[in-house]
C-alpha cells in the first residue's frame, strides 16, 4: 500500500542542536577517564572508540532523517506532483541530497583519522587528532544549516497535508473563485472548511468524507483556478491543477450564473474549455449553483449557448443546487456518486482480475432442469397472522404474564413445554441429589435396558443356584497359627518403626544407651513384661531419688502445724499465696529496668515521652538506634593495609 | 482530521486568551530569572555549553549597546578655531610628523628584514626519541635494534620505491605520507589545496630534510599553477615556497602559508 499521510515524521533539529545531540551523546556514551601514564595501545583505543562512536551517531541521525522523508519516485504521482508545487521538488531533493553528502564526508573523515590515530604516539597526539576529526564533522554539520532548516518546514507542512487516498471513491469540486465549492463541501461531510465571501478562501486542498450506499467517499475541495496559462498559474492555482490531472474522480465543475463571484458566465465557460484536456477519462459534470438567485433557464440567449457548448458530446451533464437553500445538494451528491460506482464497477470487469475470478465461479443447478420449490411447512403457511384486536388471537406468554399478576409476581413455567413420553411426566418432581450423589451423574440414556438386562442375569444365576451358601471349614490348629502370625507381625512393626525412629535423628549425636534417660516407670514396665518382679527395684530408686526440696519442705511442715493467725485461711488461699512469693522472688533477682530509678508515675510517663520523643528523629530518618547491634570488624581493611606514602598512619 | 493551517484558523475564529498579552509579558519578564536558576544549577558539558552561549550572546549586546551609545552621542568635528594660536602653543602638531617619520624608518627596517624572514622563525626542537621508533628485528639470540620507524608525516616523491627490507633503514609509514597542503595566500587570504613537489628544508636537521619529514617550520615547495601566479617577466610561475604552519602529526592535515 503507498503511504498517503506523512504525519510521523520525526522532528529535524537545527545544525546547532544536531551537533549538540551529537557530542553530548558522545561524552555520555564512551568512557572519559584516561591516563597518559596507560598503555598506548589503550590510549589509542580509547581515541578511536570516541571518534567512531561520534561517526556512527552522526550517520545514524543523519539516516534516521533520510529515512524519514518520502521518496519522490516512490509516491502516488499525485502526492509526488502536489509536493512539486508546495516545496519544489528539486530544492526537496537537493536538501536531502546535501545530507547524504555529509553523511559520506563524514565517513571519509573517520576513515582517515582512524588511521592517523593508529599511528599516534602519545596521548597528546591522540586527543589532538581526536579533536580535529571532531572539529571537522561538526564543520560538516554546520554546513547543513539550510537544508536542516527548510526539512523542519516541510515536515511541518507535510504533516498537516490532508491525507488524500488517490485510488478511493473520489469527487473533486473545482471551478472558478467564490462560486461555492467549500460551501458544497460542507453541505455534503462534516468538513471543517472556512467558507468567506471573498476570492481564494480556500488557499489548498481540502477533504471531507461521506457515506453513500454504505461505502465511503471522499469529496476534495480545490481552490480557486483563474483562466490563464498553466505557467502563470500561482502555488494555490497549481495544487488544484495537480489534484485534476491526477485523481482518478467525478469531476463537479462549479458555475455561479449570477456572477456573484465576480465572473462572467462567458469567462466560466472559457475556464472550462481551457482545462478540458485535463478532464480526459473522467466522468464531469457542470454544477450550476445558487439557482435560488438566476437559474439557468432566465439567462439570455447568448449565455444558454454558452453553456450549452459545455455540454456538447453527451458526455457532460449538467446539474443544479443551491447551498443557501439546500435545494438539489443531495440529488447532485447521489448523481455523481452512482455514476462513479456504475464506471468504477465497469472498469473492475475490464481487467483480467475479474474475469479470473468469474471464471471460476460456478453456479450448481439440479440436473434435468427440475425445478427445486421452497418447502414451507403447513402449520406454518396456516398460521393466522398474529393481530392485537383480534379477539380470538394466540395466547403469547406475555398475555399469561399479565393474567397471573404481571411482571415480578408471574414465574415462567418452563416445564410446559417439556418434549417426553408421556405429558403427565411433565410437572414431575425430579430430584437432584439422590442418597448424597448427583442424579445427572448416573444419567444414561440406555440405563432401562442396561438395568433390564441386569436383572435378567441376576434371575438366571439364582435360577442356576449360584449364591448358595458353602459350609466354611476351620479348625483350632489354623487359628492359633493366625494369632501367632499376627502377634510377629505386629512386632515385627514395632521393631521396624522404632530402628526408622532412630534414624530420623539426623544430624543430632547418638547418645548412647547407658546415659539415655530413662523413667522409672518405664523400667518397672519393661521389668513387669518380661516376668520379673520390680518392687524391691522400685524401691530402691525411690529411696535414692532426691525429693523435694528443703524450702518446700519446710514450708509444708509449717503450713500443717499451722500458725494461730493463719488458722483461717482455707487452703486455696495458701496455694495462691505460694504462687505469688514465688513470682516475687524470680522478679527480685532481675530488677525491672523500666521502673529503675523512676520515682513515680508522673516521672516516668514523662520519661516514656521523652524517650520516644528522642526515638522518633531516628525513626524517621531510619538512623541506627541503641536497639540496633552491630560488631564493628576487628581489624578495618581499609585502615591496615597498603602503603603509606604521603600523611602519617593517624590520617587514614 | 484537522487539516492545512488549522492552527491559524482556530486562532482567527476563537482569537487568543483574554491574559495572553499579560501572560506573554510575564513569562519574557521572568525569563532571566528562569535562565540564572538553570545556569546555577547546571554543571558538568551541558555549563559548558551554557556558559559558551552566553559568552557569545553577552558579546552580541554589548556590541549592540555600543552601537546605540554612539548613535546618541553628536558627534561633531573639532571645527579649526577662527582665533589664531598663540606661537607657543602651534609646536602641539609637530610629535605628529615626528611620529609619522618614525614609523617609516621602522617599517624600511622591518623590509629590510623581510628578506630574510619567514613566518615562522623559530622553531621547537624535536628529539630523535621523539621522532624515531625503534624496530627490533632479528629473531630469538641475535636481537638487533637498527631500524626506524618515522613517526611524523612525511612527503615522499611519486617515483619513490622502497628499498628492500634487509637495506631500509628509515620506514616512512604509508598511512603518514602526505601529498597535499593548505597553502593561504598571505596577502589575498584565501587558502588552497595545493600538490607538495618537494621538502626543501627541515629546520631539525638535514637528515629529516633529505628524509622528507613535515614539521612545523618546515619550507616545502607546492604547486602554485592553480592560483595562476605571473611572474614579472610574465611566466606562469609553476612551483613556490611555502612554511608548514602547523603539527601535522596533531592535525591530520599539513597547513602552510605561501613565502611571497
Amino acid at each position: 500500500m503507498v503511504q498517503t499521510t506523512w504525519k510521523a515524521i520525526a522532528p529535524v533539529p537545527t545544525s546547532q542542536e544536531f551537533l549538540d545531540i551529537v557530542l553530548s551523546r558522545t561524552t555520555r556514551k564512551t568512557p572519559t577517564v584516561i591516563r597518559s601514564g596507560f598503555k598506548i595501545s589503550r590510549i589509542r583505543a580509547f581515541y578511536l572508540r570516541k571518534v567512531k562512536f561520534t561517526q556512527d551517531t552522526f550517520t545514524e541521525k543523519l539516516q534516521a532523517i533520510l529515512d524519514g522523508f518520502p521518496k519522490l519516485q516512490d509516491i502516488h504521482p499525485f502526492h509526488k506532483d502536489l509536493m512539486n508545487t508546495l516545496y519544489d521538488a528539486d530544492h526537496f531533493r537537493i536538501a536531502l541530497g546535501q545530507l547524504s553528502t555529509a553523511k559520506h564526508l563524514i565517513e571519509q573523515v573517520c576513515r582517515d583519522y582512524v588511521r592517523l590515530i593508529k599511528y599516534a604516539q602519545s596521548l597528546f597526539q591522540c586527543k589532538q587528532l581526536k579533536r580535529a576529526a571532531l572539529g571537522r564533522m561538526a564543520t560538516i554539520t554546520r554546513r547543513l544549516k539550510d537544508p536542516l532548516l527548510y526539512l523542519e518546514q516541510v515536515r511541518q507542512h507535510l504533516g498537516r497535508l490532508p491525507g488524500i487516498d488517490p485510488n478511493t471513491r473520489t469527487l473533486l469540486i473545482c471551478g472558478y473563485p467564490n462560486v461555492g465549492k467549500s460551501s458544497f463541501l460542507r453541505s455534503i461531510t462534516r468538513a471543517d472548511v472556512d467558507v468567506q465571501p471573498y476570492a481564494f478562501t480556500t488557499k489548498s486542498l481540502f477533504v471531507g468524507h461521506f457515506d453513500y450506499k454504505y461505502l465511503r467517499f471522499q469529496a476534495i475541495d480545490t481552490p480557486g483556478i483563474l483562466d490563464h496559462p498553466l505557467e502563470e498559474m500561482n502555488t494555490i492555482e497549481m495544487q488544484s491543477i495537480t489534484a485534476i490531472a491526477h485523481l482518478k474522480s467525478v469531476i463537479l465543475y462549479f458555475m455561479d450564473l449570477s456572477e456573484q463571484c465576480g465572473y462572467s458566465v462567458a469567462a466560466q465557460v472559457q475556464l472550462f474549455h481551457s482545462i478540458k484536456p485535463l478532464f480526459a477519462n473522467k466522468i464531469v459534470f457542470v454544477v450550476v449553483n445558487k439557482i435560488d438567485v438566476v437559474k439557468p433557464e432566465d439567462l439570455d440567449e447568448e449565455s444558454q449557448k454558452l453553456i450549452q457548448t459545455m455540454l456538447k458530446g453527451g458526455e457532460v451533464e449538467m446539474l443544479q443546487l443551491s447551498c443557501h437553500t439546500e435545494q438539489g445538494i443531495s440529488d447532485v451528491k447521489n448523481k455523481a456518486c452512482e455514476r462513479l460506482l456504475a464506471a468504477r464497477v465497469e472498469q473492475k470487469l475490464k481487467t483480467n482480475r475479474a474475469v479470473d475470478i468469474l471464471n471460476r465461479i460456478h453456479v450448481a443447478r439440479p440436473i434435468g432442469g427440475v425445478t427445486r420449490e421452497v418447502f414451507i411447512p403447513d402449520a406454518v403457511k396456516n398460521r393466522v397472522k398474529y393481530d392485537l384486536n383480534d379477539p380470538e388471537r394466540r395466547k403469547l406468554e406475555k398475555d399469561i404474564e399479565a393474567e397471573e399478576g404481571g411482571a415480578g409476581v408471574y414465574n415462567i413455567n418452563l416445564k410446559k413445554n417439556y418434549m417426553l413420553e408421556n405429558d403427565d411426566w411433565k410437572f414431575d418432581k425430579v430430584p437432584e441429589i439422590l442418597d448424597g450423589k448427583n442424579v445427572y451423574d448416573f444419567i444414561d440414556p440406555d440405563i432401562e435396558a442396561k438395568l433390564a438386562a441386569l436383572e435378567a442375569e441376576e434371575e438366571r444365576l439364582e435360577a442356576e443356584g449360584f449364591y448358595d451358601e458353602e459350609e466354611s471349614i476351620e479348625d483350632d490348629e489354623e487359628a492359633d497359627i493366625r494369632v501367632k502370625a499376627d502377634f510377629i507381625r505386629e512386632q515385627k512393626q514395632l521393631i521396624r518403626n522404632a530402628a526408622r525412629s532412630k534414624k530420623a535423628l539426623k544430624n543430632r549425636a547418638i547418645i548412647p544407651r547407658q546415659k539415655q534417660p530413662k523413667n522409672l516407670s518405664e523400667m518397672r514396665n519393661s521389668l513387669e513384661k518380661i516376668g520379673l518382679d520390680a518392687s524391691t527395684v522400685v524401691e530402691r530408686a525411690r529411696s535414692k531419688s532426691r525429693g523435694r526440696s528443703a524450702a518446700g519442705r519446710s514450708r509444708a511442715a509449717s503450713t500443717m502445724e499451722g500458725d494461730v493467725e493463719m488458722r483461717d485461711i482455707s487452703m486455696h488461699d495458701i496455694s495462691q499465696m505460694t504462687l505469688k512469693e514465688r513470682a516475687k522472688s524470680r522478679a527480685r533477682s532481675q530488677s525491672n529496668r523500666r521502673e529503675d530509678g523512676v520515682t513515680d508515675e508522673g516521672a516516668r510517663t514523662k520519661a516514656e515521652r521523652i524517650a520516644k520523643l528522642n526515638q522518633k528523629k531516628m525513626n524517621r530518618m531510619a538512623r541506627q538506634g541503641e536497639a540496633d547491634r552491630h560488631t564493628t570488624a576487628s581489624l578495618p581493611k581499609h585502615l591496615f593495609s597498603g602503603k603509606r606514602t604521603i600523611g602519617k598512619t593517624n590520617r587514614r | 482530521m484537522p487539516q492545512n493551517e488549522y492552527i491559524e484558523r482556530w486562532e482567527k475564529l476563537h482569537g487568543k486568551r483574554l491574559d495572553h498579552e499579560e501572560r506573554t509579558r510575564k513569562r519574557r519578564a521572568r525569563e532571566a530569572h528562569n535562565s540564572s536558576k538553570s545556569a546555577q544549577k547546571l554543571h558538568g558539558l551541558r555549563a559548558k555549553l551554557h556558559a559558551q552561549a552566553r559568552y557569545k550572546q553577552k558579546i552580541q549586546m554589548k556590541k549592540q549597546i555600543k552601537s546605540h551609545e554612539e548613535k546618541s552621542v553628536k558627534t561633531s568635528d573639532p571645527k579649526p578655531s577662527s582665533e589664531p594660536l598663540p606661537p607657543y602653543l602651534l609646536d602641539r602638531n609637530e610629535p605628529k610628523s615626528a611620529k609619522a617619520l618614525s614609523s617609516a624608518i621602522k617599517q624600511k627596517r622591518a623590509e629590510k628584514a623581510a628578506k630574510f624572514s619567514v613566518p615562522l622563525p623559530k622553531v621547537r626542537g624535536i628529539s630523535e626519541e621523539e621522532m624515531f621508533k625503534v624496530i627490533k628485528t632479528g629473531k630469538k639470540t641475535a636481537k638487533k635494534s637498527w631500524k626506524r620507524m618515522i613517526t611524523k608525516p612525511t612527503f615522499v616523491g611519486p617515483d619513490f620505491t622502497r628499498r628492500p627490507v634487509k637495506y631500509e633503514r628509515f620506514i616512512r609509514p604509508m598511512g603518514l605520507r602526505y601529498k597535499k597542503a593548505n597553502v593561504t595566500h598571505p596577502e589575498l587570504g584565501v587558502t588552497v589545496q595545493l600538490p607538495i613537489l618537494s621538502v626543501k628544508k627541515n629546520p631539525q636537521s638535514p637528515m629529516y630534510t633529505q628524509l622528507g619529514v613535515l614539521t612545523k617550520g618546515t619550507i616545502i615547495e607546492v604547486n602554485v599553477s592553480e592560483l595562476g601566479m605571473v611572474t614579472t617577466g610574465g611566466k606562469v610561475v609553476w612551483g613556490r615556497w611555502a612554511q608548514i604552519t602547523n603539527n601535522c602529526e596533531n592535525d591530520g592535515c599539513v597547513n602552510a602559508v605561501l613565502l611571497v
